[in-house]
């Protein structure tokens, strides 16, 4: 009879009356404390008065109750155990059962130690009541029951000692439930900056591939990329953010006519700075190889002009030829013959490269007499040569970059490299301003002069195309 | 070409690279070598190639090639009027910076 009272009060989280909670020594009736509690409702554990504090963490967890035999300690231990989850999974103990233990045993000794639980509960009810941020969630658990194994234990000290007991556990009732409230904030807390810095995150995503600095999200997202790809590409927006730096200050110090000591200075930091890029590259190419070779590491126009993970050299020594100033003799000669030099190499390193493909095909192509295992492994392991090519590769454009300074003055030198940085920001542009623009309608009279200013400025690399 | 019984390889690999005015030890399976051995034919010049792969006592020269150069990869190695270039990267960096042309000058196997 009391099994199916007890859990309507329980859900109902109807509050115990305090009536009858004091009432001590062997006259307590059972049945009248059912009778109340169905009145008046229950509130929290009477078992071990551990559980209500906790349990409001989450209220919409479903109450589960389980029989746990020897489980329940004092009540400070319980909230000891680290997570919300576990304190919830420990506390659920008491089971509804038709043929519960609790129902039917009246000893007196069972009665004291149900006397002592409402003591606990009372004094839990008071300090629950004073807490606001306790919620109507009362009583979403335990019923009245009480394992008999362990109050039995209680039960066989005296009133007197058991008091003190008594309060003891209250106390520590009442601190458990104080970590558990910290916990519960901290927790939540923790949850809602995470949100905010989640939210931040995703819009620098989406800042960086609208400047067509990231793979596009079509789709494949974040699953698509590798993580070496994915610090490849924050280490290279980084260096692009310093490029800015080193450019303006290249800059600055060419208007307001540096010594040519300090200019020098000034293109050897530049330098320094393009030995990064290229030791970066270096290390990305050990992660993935391919995500250089696309060129998915960088803007979708650069891609387009991409020579074996990067820019040509000689492409850019023929631009550089026509934005620099009148040249002496021995200078042009120098220059030529560095664009001369470069492009045998490039040739050198494509036809190697072509090689490594044709060989790659043959293996993946393959016969009927060759084990697929085994075509495999020697695929992979004349894959693992792709790696050497893009280091000789951009070996090759970190040697055309030092040689400028050596052939040309120090203030040509210094112009070569914003023009070179001018350049591919140019080419960042475009990508954006292609990615951004309306479809359909490439060169209609609505598009910004913007635009078409971009495309004159872009003119002077037409060659490029044909490379394409 | 003498190939002594015996001769430590390191000599061997001396002999060899003098023997003539540029030398390139190479795997023929090895597309860097491939590589080398174009942009050197795309200059005009003619080398002398060694395949140690179809050497009986290629791997001998392969260590030795490792130990001269302490790195892993053995191959290409370039030799020029028996001096030791070095591997791909080396050849490319004295072609930039303008001293490759001299030297192969220097040890004929260019003209003009």
């Amino acid at each position: 009879m009391a099994n199916h009272l007890i859990p309507y009060a329980l859900l109902h989280g109807m509050n115990v009356p305090t009536s009858f909670i004091n009432q001590e020594g062997s006259a307590f009736d059972f049945g009248e404390l059912e009778e109340a509690i169905v009145l008046q409702g229950a509130k929290a554990n009477l078992l071990t008065g551990r559980t209500a504090a906790t349990l409001e963490m989450f209220p919409s967890w479903p109450m589960r109750y389980r029989q746990t035999p020897g489980s329940s300690k004092s009540g400070g231990e319980s909230t000891d155990s680290g997570s919300a989850l576990n304190t919830i999974s420990s506390k659920t103990e008491n089971q509804f059962e038709p043929d519960s233990p609790i129902s039917k045993k009246a000893s007196s000794s069972y009665h004291q130690a149900f006397d002592q639980q409402n003591l606990q509960q009372q004094q839990q009810q008071q300090e629950m009541a004073s807490d606001p941020s306790r919620t109507g969630t009362s009583l979403n658990q335990s019923a009245p029951i009480v394992k008999p194994l362990q109050e039995k234990k209680r039960a066989s000290t005296s009133e007197k000692q058991l008091d003190a007991k008594t309060l003891r556990r209250l106390a520590q009732n009442r601190e458990a439930a104080k970590k558990s409230r910290l916990r519960k904030k901290a927790y939540v807390q923790q949850l809602e900056s995470s949100r905010i810095k989640l939210t931040q995150l995703e819009q620098e995503l989406q800042r960086a591939r609208s400047q067509g600095l990231l793979l596009g999200s079509s789709g494949g997202g974040v699953g698509n990329i590798s993580s070496g790809a994915v610090i490849c590409d924050m280490e290279y927006a980084r260096w692009l953010e310093d490029d800015e730096r080193h450019m303006s200050e290249l800059r600055t110090g060419l208007h307001s006519n540096l010594s040519d000591t300090d200019l020098r200075l000034m293109v050897n930091t530049y330098l320094s700075h393009y030995d990064e890029i290229f030791r970066l590259k270096g290390m990305a190419a050990k992660f993935d190889v391919f995500h250089l070779l696309t060129g998915m590491w960088t803007s979708p126009a650069e891609r387009c002009f991409l020579w074996m993970g990067g820019f040509r050299p000689s492409e850019l020594i023929k631009i550089l030829i026509s934005q620099l100033d009148p040249l002496t003799e021995q200078q042009l000669m120098g220059i030529c013959s560095l664009q001369h030099s470069s492009q045998q190499a490039e040739e050198a390193l494509s036809q190697g490269l072509e090689q490594l493909q044709q060989s790659l095909i043959d293996t993946v192509a393959g016969g009927p007499a060759i084990d697929g295992m085994q075509q495999m492994a020697i695929a992979l392991s004349k894959l693992a040569n792709l790696e050497g090519f893009v280091r000789q590769a951009d070996n090759l454009r970190q040697q055309t970059l030092h040689q400028l300074p050596r052939i040309l003055t120090v203030r040509q030198a210094a112009r070569c490299f914003l023009v070179i940085g001018e350049y591919y920001g140019r080419l960042r542009a475009l990508s954006s301003l292609w990615a951004s623009r309306p479809r359909g309608r490439l060169m209609s009279d609505e598009q910004p002069c913007q635009t078409t200013t971009e495309l004159q400025m872009v003119q002077p690399s037409q060659s490029h195309f044909a490379h394409f | 070409m003498g190939m002594g019984m015996g001769s430590d390889p390191m000599e061997r690999l001396v002999k060899l690279a003098s023997e003539s005015a540029v030398v390139i030890f190479s795997v023929s399976s090895c597309c860097m070598c491939h590589a080398v051995k174009r942009l050197f034919c795309g200059m005009g010049v003619n080398p002398a190639v060694y395949e140690l792969d179809q050497d009986p006592r290629g791997k001998e020269l392969e260590r030795a090639l490792m130990r001269l150069l302490g790195n892993s990869q053995a191959v290409p190695v370039v030799f020029i009027g028996g001096k030791l270039i070095g591997s791909m990267d080396r050849v490319m960096a004295s072609h930039i910076n303008g001293t490759l042309v001299p030297l192969l000058k220097e040890a004929g196997a260019l003209w003009l």
